[in-house]
């Protein structure tokens, strides 16, 4: 066998350029796979982190038109307003009452409401369109802030529908070039706003904290903004995280009663545990992660091919050499191992040139996502590295076993004559 | 007991089912120590029946007994064996292997065996030949005269039982055919049982015994009575 490698070896030292060629297939193939797991990795991990950024003990509720019906609703004259908004349909069911009975639910230990807006920012003379959030200044004491300066709102001003609001770092940059927003006054809509805080950068829009959004209390947006009383989405915390389903069935129970729902087919609302909104990101993740793989598996065989393709050229070009060696002894294993061996050869160097030029790819992928201010963790997986190996390797016999099996058979004598 | 015995033997290609009788029952026998012509015009046979002796190819009448052995029963597998272990063959073209050292091509068959001090093996083989200074030259950067010789080196580096060398000097200059047969006789000296196939009898008269062939039959079979001892080149000489 470990003869059989070096004439293999020197076989295909003999013509690096065709060698080289020969592997790109497997190299596309192989690179592809190794991106899309290490992209992949990277993806996951970002949305681990951001949907960690509100902490692993809360649960979401959000508003949604139910399939069948539309006496919950009522029609709306569009925007964001709150409430879920599909088909000109808004639900306005969830409140401030709602979230108040939660709050005596056993494992809650808080919760707070958030409507979305979007409207004209401007300061001097720049105008920006903007989103806002309104959001319950219990979320503060829920989610992870972290302010480059200025102060969060309180209770006391969200209760107050006070003018005041928090800028996206972004945001803040955008309107105020040399820095000094704080204190200001910025026109949001009609109205005139203080700005008391400015948000660090965030990066990613996880946790409502997008860099070039604003932030201002819940009763400021809902009252003087937009002029509604109900809420678009809630987020509940939890006192025991592990006891999330049932209290999450609590939740609906309690939402049921309140908003006069007997068939849970005609829930306004849907609860979803942090585990399950990560679980459905995974479903989805999964599913594109492996319709990338089938195109890098196609692309996979396309190389193989090419392989059978070249390797049956080769066959052919050294038929003189092949009569040589059977009259000099090679059995017709020792020539099929020889040319079996010489298509593992090239495509498990393909592999591992697919394996470094992937990784290289998702490296780079790392670097643009970490200038654009994501916390993405560059890696590659092991098992991805192993499966690439191997699958290069299967695809090596698999592609050479025919060529190789047509030089084991071929005639010395006739070989011997080939010129 | 005889090197080779052959009784009868017969050969026949099929081409789309048709037979073509190229060897009609041939009868001879070599013992150890000889220096064999086969001798015959050109699509006499020869070529057919150097290539049944050398286990390259089987008859299809008749029987061949190899060292004492009906060979008839033999495998593929311990065929190139046989081949590996029993037979050198040197060809007209030389057969060497392209882009590959003088020292690499007579290990060749080295790979295919078992015998271990491989390279000590193969240098001795090309020191044999007068080629011990040319080991890591590449074959296209020495002489044809110079490529049979180490095609010569290869036939024995297994120490084979004998020698097959089918047109050795067909492709040569007269000089560097001269040279090539001279190592051969040097090697039958030795003990070497050698079998030269050619068409001419300048060649042929190199051997101790011609069996001349014609259209498949053996029409003679006889000693050499005057033989040409070949003269070596100045550097061969020690
Ligand atoms: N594979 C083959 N199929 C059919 N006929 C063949 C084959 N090989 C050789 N022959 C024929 O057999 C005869 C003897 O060939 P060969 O043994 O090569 O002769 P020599 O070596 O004496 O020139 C020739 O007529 C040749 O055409
Ligand atoms: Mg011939």
């Amino acid at each position: 066998m470990y003869k059989a490698l070096q004439q293999s070896v020197k076989a295909l030292r003999a013509n690096p350029a065709r060698t080289f060629l020969t592997t790109l297939g497997i190299i596309i193939g192989i690179s592809t796979v190794i991106l899309v797991l290490s992209a992949g990795a990277g993806f996951r991990s970002l949305i681990n982190q951001q949907v960690g950024a509100f902490g692993s003990n809360t649960l979401f509720i959000q508003t949604k038109v139910p399939p069948t019906t539309k006496s919950l609703a009522s029609a709306s004259a569009g925007g964001l307003g709150g409430g879920s908004d599909m088909g000109g349909v808004v639900i306005t069911t969830l409140n401030q009452r709602d979230l108040d009975n939660v709050k005596q639910l056993g494992n809650v230990s808080g919760d707070y409401g958030m409507v979305i807006g979007q409207s004209v920012i401007s300061y001097g003379d720049i105008d920006k369109s903007v989103l806002y959030y309104g959001s319950g200044a219990a979320k503060f004491s829920i989610d992870e802030h972290t302010l480059q300066s200025g102060r969060l709102y309180t209770q006391a001003e969200d209760d107050g529908a006070a003018q005041v609001v928090i800028l996206g770092s972004q945001l803040a940059t955008d309107l105020f070039p040399q820095g000094n927003a704080l204190g200001n006054l910025v026109k949001i809509g009609t109205l005139n706003f203080q700005i008391i805080g400015v948000y660090a950068p965030q990066g990613f829009a996880g946790g409502g904290t997008a860099d070039d959004s604003a932030y201002m209390p819940l009763g400021t947006a809902q009252k003087k903004m937009l002029g509604i009383n109900y809420l678009a989405i809630a987020v509940v915390q939890l006192e025991n995280p592990n006891l999330g389903a049932a209290t999450a069935a609590s939740i609906t129970e309690v939402l049921q009663r309140d908003h006069n729902i007997t068939d849970p087919a005609k829930d306004d609302f849907s609860v979803e545990t942090e585990a399950q909104a990560l679980s459905t990101f995974n479903i989805i993740f999964n599913g594109l992660t492996a319709l990338l793989i089938a195109i890098a598996a196609i692309s996979l065989i396309v190389g193989g091919v090419g392989i059978m393709n070249i390797m049956y050229v080769v066959v052919t070009e050294r038929t003189a050499e092949i009569g040589l060696k059977k009259a000099l002894g090679a059995k017709n294993k020792d020539i099929l191992n020889e040319f079996l061996i010489e298509s593992i050869l090239v495509t498990v160097i393909g592999g591992i040139f697919g394996v470094l030029l992937g990784g290289l790819l998702g490296w780079l992928v790392s670097i643009i996502a970490t200038h654009a201010g994501l916390t993405w963790v560059f890696s590659v997986p092991l098992y991805a590295i192993a499966l690439a190996v191997g699958v290069s390797a299967v695809i090596g016999i698999g592609f050479g076993v025919l060529p190789a099996r047509s030089a084991a058979k071929m005639d010395p004598i006739e070989a011997l004559r080939y010129e | 007991m005889d090197l080779i015995n052959v009784e009868n033997l017969k050969k026949d290609y099929f081409n789309d089912g048709v037979a073509t009788p190229v060897l009609h029952g041939v009868n001879f026998k070599i013992d150890k120590g000889e220096f064999v012509a086969i001798m015959g015009p050109s699509g006499s046979g020869k070529s057919t029946l150097m290539h049944i002796l050398s286990f390259l190819d089987r008859p299809t009448g008749g029987s061949y007994y190899f060292e004492g052995k009906d060979t008839k029963g033999f495998s593929d597998d311990y065929l190139a064996e046989l081949r590996n272990e029993r037979i050198g063959f040197v060809f007209q073209s030389f057969n060497l292997l392209a882009r590959t050292t003088v020292l690499d091509n007579v290990k060749l068959p080295l790979v295919y065996s078992k015998k271990k001090d491989q390279d000590i093996l193969a240098k001795k083989a090309l020191e044999s030949v007068g080629l011990g200074h040319r080991l890591d030259y590449f074959t296209n950067q020495i002489s044809g005269g110079e490529k049979q010789r180490v095609a010569i080196a290869r036939a024995l580096v297994c120490e084979p039982a004998v020698i097959f060398a089918d047109e050795p000097t067909g492709n040569l200059d007269s000089k560097s055919g001269n040279t090539v047969m001279y190592i051969l006789q040097q090697l039958n000296d030795q003990g070497h049982t050698i079998i030269l196939v050619t068409h001419e009898q300048d060649t042929a008269n190199h051997a101790k015994r011609i069996i001349r062939i014609k259209d498949g039959n053996i029409i003679t079979d006889d000693k050499v009575k005057e033989r040409t001892i070949a003269t070596p080149e100045k550097e061969l000489v020690k």
